[in-house]
């Protein structure tokens, strides 16, 4: 009679998500190894100002992951990184079923599409947001003679700058709108299954 | 940078890479993933709903049955999902005789099921079980999140059959400024989502819950996970927790609609609109002794969405219980182990 303990074996998801998301780190890290190289090249080379050189290859930085957030294909891992949520979103959708039509898709489709453009560019102004804010966080320490010990520490501060920006704009009058909008536009892709009584 | 020189970036990569390498051996030689770990009995079932009770570890347990009504949504084994970890098992230990309900799974039969049938039926059925079997006129509640929303429903309804209410990080006033889920909810239209999915997938809800905070709990959760992926036991613990955060059941679409638009867009319940099955629950009639319990740190359920009930509720032994944690630390951090239950237990015994 007493109730059997629940149990199942580890699910793909795990396995997907931890593969995944290693990925962008090791992407991470290789787009912070040529950062570093240049930043140390350019203090051997006789710059002095620290803040000024961080400034400098950060911009790089900062071009890099745009550019794949622009076109995914440039550096898909990068894009992994930046498009978390749209990529959570997207994954959401397809497990329900939602995927695009042939060809075009009709109005319907393409409302849904132009309501995804909009989220996505909302995320991508807090991902821009949380990249100056690590600029400058890091021009902070700089100045003070505080040291990143290691590439961990580094995204670490990555993540906490994201998630600060990403908290702003999730708290703004415009992403409960939008989100919202985002619902009810792939809503609207479904066939109905019956009116509301 | 400053420090960082390429060449550690690169051996820190290399040893990266290694250890998810190696650890994938021991997640794959990691095994069953238990949950649900103190002994329990079914001892009553409706429809896909069971009720369960918990062996009790004490000669003599509390007179007085506790009933846990959890949320529909999740799974209720986060209440007692390691042998360390587990609230019930405080509660066990502090005498108390608990008993949960189990929600189950809900199917396509179930879509028309509303919120009249999980409080006037399903939890009210529960309760005269337990008055019955214990031979008592009342019996203790404790209501979980949504759990304890439907639970001050009840006992709002029928304060007659309650002793006493313990409401646990449960949502009062859902209009609170730092309350995100009605943020996300707010200009969604109900009406056409449950129209188009019957039920709701579970999977929107998770959804929702990861993109509060997607760049922790979708990217930085897996890569910290590199440095326990060595530890079985670690990763045992781990793949438990991740095992409930994806177990989300489909939520019946009658209920979800009514609880979306009057609980999240209306905030119907602290203005005494809220109508089940035909009846307008009124807090004023939680005449019985109430402990509120809260997580400074929730950040699903904020702290005053649920202090909330103190001003609402007709209680004249009203008491709160603050935890210095977060939604689901007040379930499995070791600290609330120590602090939460017998603080519950000792609060139901002097009553």
């Amino acid at each position: 009679m007493t109730d059997q303990t629940e149990t199942s074996a580890p699910n793909q998801l795990d396995t997907k998500f931890i593969f995944d998301q290693a990925r962008g780190y090791l992407a991470f890290g290789e787009q912070m190894t040529e950062m570093s190289k240049q930043f140390q090249g350019n203090i051997q080379s006789g710059a002095t100002d620290w803040g000024s050189v961080l400034r400098q290859n950060f911009d790089q930085f900062k071009t890099a992951i745009t550019q794949s957030a622009d076109d995914p294909n440039v550096n898909p891992e990068l894009a992994r990184l930046w498009n978390q949520t749209l990529d959570l979103w997207q994954q959401t959708a397809s497990s329900l079923g939602v995927v695009p039509p042939e060809e075009g898709g009709g109005d319907i489709w393409q409302a849904y599409q132009q309501v995804q453009n909009q989220y996505l560019d909302l995320l991508r102004q807090a991902a821009r947001g949380a990249l100056d804010l690590m600029e400058q966080q890091l021009v902070e320490r700089a100045s003070g003679g505080q040291m990143i010990e290691n590439l961990r520490e580094l995204y670490n501060l990555w993540v906490d700058c994201n998630e600060k920006t990403y908290g702003q704009m999730l708290r703004g009058a415009a992403y409960s709108e939008l989100s919202g909008r985002l619902f009810n536009t792939l809503l609207a892709c479904y066939p109905k299954r019956e009116t509301t009584a | 940078m400053i420090g960082l020189t390429p060449e550690r970036i690169s051996e820190e990569l290399k040893t990266y890479s290694a250890r998810l390498t190696e650890g994938m051996q021991t997640l794959r030689r990691v095994g069953e993933i238990e949950s649900g770990v103190s002994p329990r009995d079914p001892v009553h079932r409706e429809d896909k709903l069971v009720l369960y009770r918990y062996q009790p570890r004490v000669a003599k347990p509390h007179p007085v049955p506790l009933l846990i009504v959890y949320a529909l949504v999740n799974r209720p084994y986060m209440m007692d999902i390691q042998e360390d970890r587990s609230m019930i098992r405080g509660l066990l230990d502090a005498g108390i005789d608990v008993y949960l309900i189990d929600w189950g799974y809900p199917d396509a039969g179930d879509r028309s099921l509303t919120l009249g049938d999980y409080v006037h039926r399903y939890i009210h059925h529960c309760i005269d079980f337990l008055r019955e079997r214990h031979q008592q006129e009342t019996v203790n509640l404790l209501g979980v999140c949504q759990g304890g929303a439907l639970s001050l429903c009840f006992a709002s309804l029928y304060p007659e059959k309650v002793r006493n209410l313990v409401t646990m990080v449960t949502p009062v006033d859902f209009h609170t400024p730092d309350n995100l889920l009605t943020h996300l909810i707010r200009n969604v239209n109900v009406d056409l989502m449950v129209d188009t999915f019957g039920n709701l997938p579970g999977s929107l809800l998770n959804f929702a819950f990861l993109s509060l905070s997607p760049f922790r709990l979708a990217g930085q959760k897996y890569v910290d996970l590199v440095d326990i992926l060595d530890d079985a036991s670690a990763l045992k613990n781990f793949l438990r927790m991740e095992k409930w955060i994806y177990d989300s059941p489909d939520q019946a679409g009658e209920a979800f609609r009514q609880f979306a638009k009057d609980f999240f867009q209306q905030n119907k319940l602290i203005k005494g609109e809220v109508i089940i099955g035909e009846r307008q629950v009124d807090l004023r009639n939680l005449v019985m002794p109430v402990l509120n319990v809260y997580a400074t740190q929730d950040h699903l359920v904020p702290p005053a969405a649920s202090k909330a009930l103190a001003e609402r509720c007709g209680s004249r032994d009203y008491s709160e219980l603050s935890f210095k944690g977060g939604h689901i630390g007040i379930y499995v951090s070791g600290r609330a182990q120590r602090e939460v239950p017998p603080a519950i237990a000792a609060w139901l015994a002097a009553r």
